[in-house]
């Protein structure tokens, strides 16, 4: 699932030394686009589908939608990144709404958890 | 001439991944604080590599028995073909004080009641992985070493059969790197995307292995000089269908077999497999029961979830959201419900791989993790001969290897080579040969669509070379068969294409640099691989490589298959290479 930035809401991370989606990627694939500013994935079928960008992003720009030839639409998939653990939202293609807590790292607190 | 970045290091480490942050890590802690330590790595070392989407289980875990028992399995797992036992024991050896190392550094681990790691079969432990990526790399930038992300190295520099260094490219300044190491270690990973992905336009790389890692491990050692190994064990994952996600998450969490179109759980049921060991039958096995399920029309294959506890889902998918998120949406969108039918799976393409269910690499002095050119190190799936590593394993024989280099800084009086200037150039050229090249071509026109009129882009050339392997070495569309006939049309292409035509080959920009010297590194993977198969006159892996033309196991062949590449002539010469047992017992039963 290719990614897909939002130019709503994508600032091409102003401020930062470079935009963080660009910054992580493995593949090198994010990169800005040099009229709007804003971020694209140069090259979707190169894509590995990590979701690092999408996780990166701090403007939750980034959509992960699946490749239509393997699985209909509409449908998303949202990681919402906390400091110990990610909050998936998943919307199928009939609107279902799931969402999951993964726990990231080991928190301080998480003692008292168990 | 691009400007130049020199770098020394006295420990230089080539690609930041799973095997190369530890080793970082362990090298500092044997070699003392003034070592210096870099590491080069060509994406973003927190976010690079096979780790890069996060992972829920550790492969590799001694749950029970003794580290000789794992090197049983190990062996068992490749239809007891010969494995470096003597490397897979010094992991085994190891791996649980690596795992300990980790969930100090903040990894969540899954424990049970009594408070011991969560395991799941025999040798896995579940976790919370989807930070394994930043986590590893914490170890690397705790252990203070010097770390350049988004260069992508090219070569390897050998002098008097001792490598010296390695040059490449700044992915992003373009400037060229030129590194000297007292010692080097290559660990690039494996190699995806040789042969042709199931999935094509936005989907290409819907694939299992991750497809930035395209064997430059490989192809660097290769013309360095190095021995490698066992290219002919190439791994075929069985996977969900189209998602390439695990598919032990099912088989272990919802207890769900593999089962053809007629419900038969036919590895359990039918003899033919259960004579390899049934639904616990090596890798290779359970990937050819796949195989000749389908061929024999009873296709699709299933895992039944629908037997399983339907409480379970939810568990599942979030195990499925630390590693391969897309599978849970893949569900969503296509009405999918595991509880209620059961999950199609499918073969993907082939890959090289060292650490995982294969056993490419460089070939190694015991346990030193030297390769034959002198003070050039490996790890990871770099490293031949010693599969099911995984990721732990992968970490500890990183923290091996770079001890071994901390020891091999102290008992030697290794010091930093010259370059001559003639030589450094000569590399420089040959680095940023395609984007010359394409400087040089696009003078000779351009089409209205802007593409060479006179040149080869790298996405054209890898087409090219994956239609060569997917047709005549076996691909998945032809089901995985190989035989001699084929394998000499394979050989001529492949060799036509490296020799003759990677003269057109244009690279636009540094990214597209960077594709070009992926599809120069996998062409030489794919030399290794068809002189490996052609050399290898038997099938000791069926679901790997089936050898229409010689279709049983040869005892003749019950040893390693080695090759050196001779530079004059372009040959890979293969040769074989006696195996050596360690752990007694039957090689084709586990120990426990
Ligand atoms: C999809 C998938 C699922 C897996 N699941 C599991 C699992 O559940 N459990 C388990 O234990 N194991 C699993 N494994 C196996 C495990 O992930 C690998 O065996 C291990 O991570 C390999 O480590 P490595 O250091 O060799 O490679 P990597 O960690 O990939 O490191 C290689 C590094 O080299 C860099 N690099 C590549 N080329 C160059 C170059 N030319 N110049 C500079 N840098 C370069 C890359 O960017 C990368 O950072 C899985 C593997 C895959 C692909
Ligand atoms: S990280 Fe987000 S906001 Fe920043 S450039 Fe990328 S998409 Fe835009
Ligand atoms: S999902 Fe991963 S591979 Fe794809 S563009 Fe984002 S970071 Fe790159």
């Amino acid at each position: 699932m290719p990614p897909k930035a939002d130019p709503t809401k994508c600032d091409g991370c102003q401020g930062e030394s470079e935009p963080l989606c660009e910054q992580v990627c493995p593949g090198n694939l994010m990169t800005l686009d040099k009229e709007t500013r804003k971020a694209y994935c140069r090259e979707p079928g190169d894509c590995w589908d990590c979701m690092t960008c999408t996780k990166a992003c701090p403007r939750q720009a980034i959509q992960t939608t699946l490749q239509y030839q393997i699985a209909y639409f509409p449908g998303k998939l949202i990681p919402l990144v906390g400091t110990n653990s990610v909050t998936w939202t998943s919307i199928d293609c009939h609107g279902r709404v799931e969402r999951f807590v993964m726990k990231t790292l080991v928190s301080p607190d998480d003692e008292d958890e168990d | 001439m691009a400007e130049r970045v020199y770098i020394d290091a006295d420990v230089l480490i080539l690609g930041g991944g799973t095997a190369g942050c530890m080793a970082a890590w362990e090298a500092r802690r044997t070699g003392g604080e003034d070592l210096k330590i870099v590491i080069v790595e060509k994406a973003f070392i927190r976010h690079s590599g096979c780790l890069s989407a996060g992972m829920n289980a550790l492969n590799m875990y001694i749950n029970q028995g003794k580290p000789e028992d794992y090197v049983s399995y190990a062996r068992y797992d490749m239809c007891g073909a010969p494995i470096r036992e003597d490397i897979m024991l010094s992991v085994a050896n190891e791996v649980n004080d690596t795992v300990k190392i980790m969930e100090e550094s903040g990894l969540p681990m899954k424990k049970k009641e009594d408070g011991r790691y969560l395991n799941r079969g025999k040798w896995n432990i579940e976790i919370n992985g989807s930070l394994l990526k930043p986590i590893t790399a914490a170890k690397a930038i705790e252990a203070r070493a010097e770390i350049y992300n988004r260069v992508y190295i090219t070569d390897l520099i050998v002098k008097d059969d001792a490598c010296i260094g390695a040059v490449g490219f700044g992915v992003r300044d373009g400037k060229f790197y030129i590194c000297r190491g007292k010692v080097t270690m290559l660990c690039a990973g494996g190699a995806a995307g040789l042969w042709r992905p199931n999935n094509h336009g936005d989907a290409h790389h819907r694939i299992w292995y991750f497809p930035f890692n395209a064997g430059s491990s490989y192809a660097m050692c290769k013309r360095a000089g190095a021995e490698m190994t066992t290219f002919e064990v190439r791994f075929v994952p069985v996977r969900t269908k189209d998602t390439y996600s695990p598919t032990g998450t099912l088989s272990i969490g919802m207890g769900a077999p593999m089962v053809n179109s007629l419900g038969q759980a036919f590895m359990k049921e039918d003899p033919h497999y259960v004579q390899w060991g049934g639904h616990t039958a090596p890798t290779p096995i359970r990937a050819y029961g796949f195989q000749r399920e389908t061929i024999a029309h009873r296709g699709p294959v299933f895992m039944d979830t629908t037997k399983g506890d339907p409480a379970k889902v939810t568990g599942i998918k979030g195990q499925y959201l630390d590693m391969s998120p897309s599978l849970v949406l893949y569900w969503g969108c296509n009405d999918i419900d595991p509880s209620k039918e059961p999950v199609e799976i499918d073969g993907g393409d082939p890959n090289i791989v060292g650490a995982h269910a294969g056993m490419a690499g460089a070939w190694t002095r015991g346990t030193s993790r030297e390769t034959t050119v002198g003070r050039l190190y490996v790890s990871g799936d770099a490293l031949g001969g010693a599969p099911s590593r995984f990721i732990s394993g992968s970490w500890t024989c990183g923290r091996i290897t770079g001890r071994s280099m901390a020891q091999a800084l102290k008992a030697n009086s290794y010091d930093y080579a010259d370059l001559e200037p003639a030589l450094v150039d000569a590399l420089e050229e040959r680095t940023f040969g395609p984007l010359n090249n394409y400087l040089g071509r696009a003078k000779e026109g351009l089409w209205t669509d802007g593409t060479l009129m006179s040149g080869i882009s790298p996405k054209q050339m890898e087409d090219r070379m994956q239609k060569i392997m997917e047709e005549y070495c076996g691909g998945r569309t032809r089901w995985y068969f190989i035989s001699e006939p084929y394998l000499n049309i394979a050989r001529r292409h492949i060799k036509r294409m490296r020799n003759d035509q990677l003269q057109y080959l244009c690279a636009r920009d540094l990214h597209d640099l960077q594709l070009a010297w992926d599809v120069i590194n996998r062409l030489d993977v794919c030399q290794l691989v068809v002189e490996h198969i052609s050399f290898r006159k038997e099938t000791r892996f069926p679901g790997y490589v089936l050898r229409t033309d010689y279709p049983e196991a040869d005892p003749d062949y019950d040893c390693f298959i080695n090759s050196k590449w001779d530079p004059e002539t372009d040959e890979v010469v293969c040769f074989k290479v006696p195996y050596e047992q360690i752990v007694p017992g039957d090689r084709r039963k586990e120990t426990i």
